[in-house]
């Protein structure tokens, strides 16, 4: 799948499998959530019935040109980042670009969402893009320090041959288990990239009305929900192409997906949610001194 | 109902109404008692979201708006304009019988005593208040009429908006709303448009 006809029907057909994929997570999320507040929850699918019912809806209210474009960014730069994450059997963009591209791409639709509810002019939108953009400061500091650990040792920073590195030797080479310090690390800053508590301080409901999707109804909401189902699996596989190993079938990746995904859940489903400063505190007390220690342990080894 | 709404669908239109009737989000407006009969209706006891409707937090988001108690002149106006910001299709559901004639407080000065004149009410959970079962049971039959295609109470608001605005007019004054829905009725092509 990675030349000729093969390669252009991957290309057109990677976006509606990803997001096939993210509806059945995002669904998964739901009922495992439900299970654990022994409710019966919704069915595996409800995401599917949300976007539908967002994207029929009969009126639209815009805001403003910005408004507008803001959603295609949104959208846009997720796909866009979807593509340079290597998955078994497509790898075709991954040579263009490593990790680094991926990080900066990663940036697109966060700004884009400031640029829309920008101009929408609800506070609470504005509080929720100050906390996204608080957030980041967070998490992806520590994502990047895992990431550095990790290139050091390898030489590369290909997201590809560091996953065929790891293929090669065994789950024992796998980075969670040979560089724990950084796969711990990663794994908090995951939770805070999936946006689950407790660094849900985001989106936040009972405080901020949704943050920034407080203005947001029908069409705006429904690209809102298609690029948070097609980002749920990308960002799970950016983690697992780099601490668990990758995956060289598809049955392996969706065991892979759902597996850790239902890691992140479960501890969604029983924590609170942190105030702002408290959370970005933790990322820079807890995770992020780890990611250090690995890497100067990396950086030991290696003299 | 006009003879217009009775025509028959298209079959896109069955298949869409039966996969929309499986989401839908609640704005719940508490004014009165009743708010208390929804965290059972909602958590682990009655579970709402098995049937996909779910509690959400702004008027932009949500297709059902939940009236759970008595209005008075102060709260009616907020409720209009929230409801002014809900997009179509969207359901006011009048829960209790202070939304239907008053209930307990209809000889009081300041409570309205028919939600009805002033927002398109779609279904009515009669009670003093409605058990979260009989919650559950009002929903349903929600669902029932979006599924065949019958809870088009929104389209008359924009269609018969002289007669809501007439009823809002007679009780606040002239109340400033934000959008002019006669404009969105025309653009949207809820009406005919008049030129």
């Amino acid at each position: 799948m990675n030349s000729g006809i093969g390669l252009i029907v991957w290309i057109i057909a990677y976006p509606f499998v990803s997001f096939f994929l993210g509806v059945l997570l995002g669904g998964y999320g739901r009922k495992l959530t439900a299970r654990v507040q022994r409710r019966v929850g919704p069915t595996w699918i409800q995401p599917l019935f949300d976007v539908i019912k967002l994207m029929t809806k009969q009126t639209n209210i815009s805001h403003g040109y910005m408004h507008d474009v803001a959603m295609m960014m949104l959208v846009g730069g997720t796909l866009m980042t979807m593509y340079f994450v290597p998955v078994p059997g497509f790898h075709y963009f991954s040579q263009f670009g490593d990790y680094i591209v991926v990080m900066y791409l990663l940036l697109v639709p966060p700004l884009g969402m400031a640029l829309g509810v920008g101009q929408t002019a609800n506070p609470n939108g504005s509080i929720g893009i100050s906390r996204a953009l608080q957030m980041l400061a967070g998490y992806e500091i520590t994502l990047v320090m895992t990431f550095i650990g990790f290139a050091m040792k390898h030489g590369t920073t290909s997201m590809y041959e560091l996953m065929k590195l790891q293929q090669a030797g065994g789950p024992a080479t796998w980075g969670i288990f040979a560089e724990p310090l950084l796969g711990i690390a990663a794994l908090f800053a995951l939770q805070g990239m999936l946006n689950e508590k407790p660094f849900e301080v985001i989106i936040a409901p009972h405080e901020i009305a949704t943050g920034p999707m407080t203005e947001m109804g029908g069409k705006y909401l429904g690209m809102m929900f298609i690029q948070h189902l097609i980002a749920l699996p990308m960002e799970l596989t950016i983690f697992m192409n780099l601490f668990l190993g990758g995956a060289q079938s598809w049955v392996e990746y969706v065991v892979k997906l759902f597996v850790l995904f239902t890691l992140v859940l479960v501890v969604n489903a029983v924590y609170g949610r942190f105030k702002t400063d408290g959370a970005l505190r933790f990322f820079w007390k807890l995770p992020l001194p780890l990611a250090a220690l690995g890497v100067v342990m990396i950086m030991a080894n290696g003299m | 109902m006009s003879d217009k709404e009775l025509t028959q669908r298209s079959a896109w239109e069955t298949v869409l109404a039966s996969l929309k009737k499986r989401s839908l989000w609640m704005l719940h407006y508490c004014t009165g008692c009743g708010a208390v009969e929804l965290p059972p209706t909602m958590t682990s006891r009655f579970d709402m979201e098995r049937f996909g409707i779910m509690p959400m937090v702004t008027p932009r988001q949500a297709d059902i708006l939940l009236i759970t108690g008595y209005l008075s002149v102060k709260t009616l106006k907020r409720v209009i304009l929230i409801y002014e910001q809900m997009q179509a299709p969207k359901y006011v559901v009048g829960f209790g019988s202070c939304t239907i004639n008053g209930g307990m407080y209809w000889n009081s000065y300041a409570t309205m005593k028919s939600l009805d004149r002033y927002l398109p009410v779609e279904l009515y959970l009669a009670g003093c208040m409605p058990r979260p079962e009989a919650i559950i049971s009002g929903f349903n039959s929600l669902i029932d009429r979006i599924d065949r295609g019958e809870a088009n109470s929104w389209k008359d608001y924009y269609e018969n908006y002289e007669f809501y605005r007439k009823n809002q007019e007679h009780t606040f004054g002239d109340i400033e709303t934000h959008r002019s829905i006669a404009d969105d009725a025309q653009y949207y092509g809820f009406v005919e448009v008049t030129k």
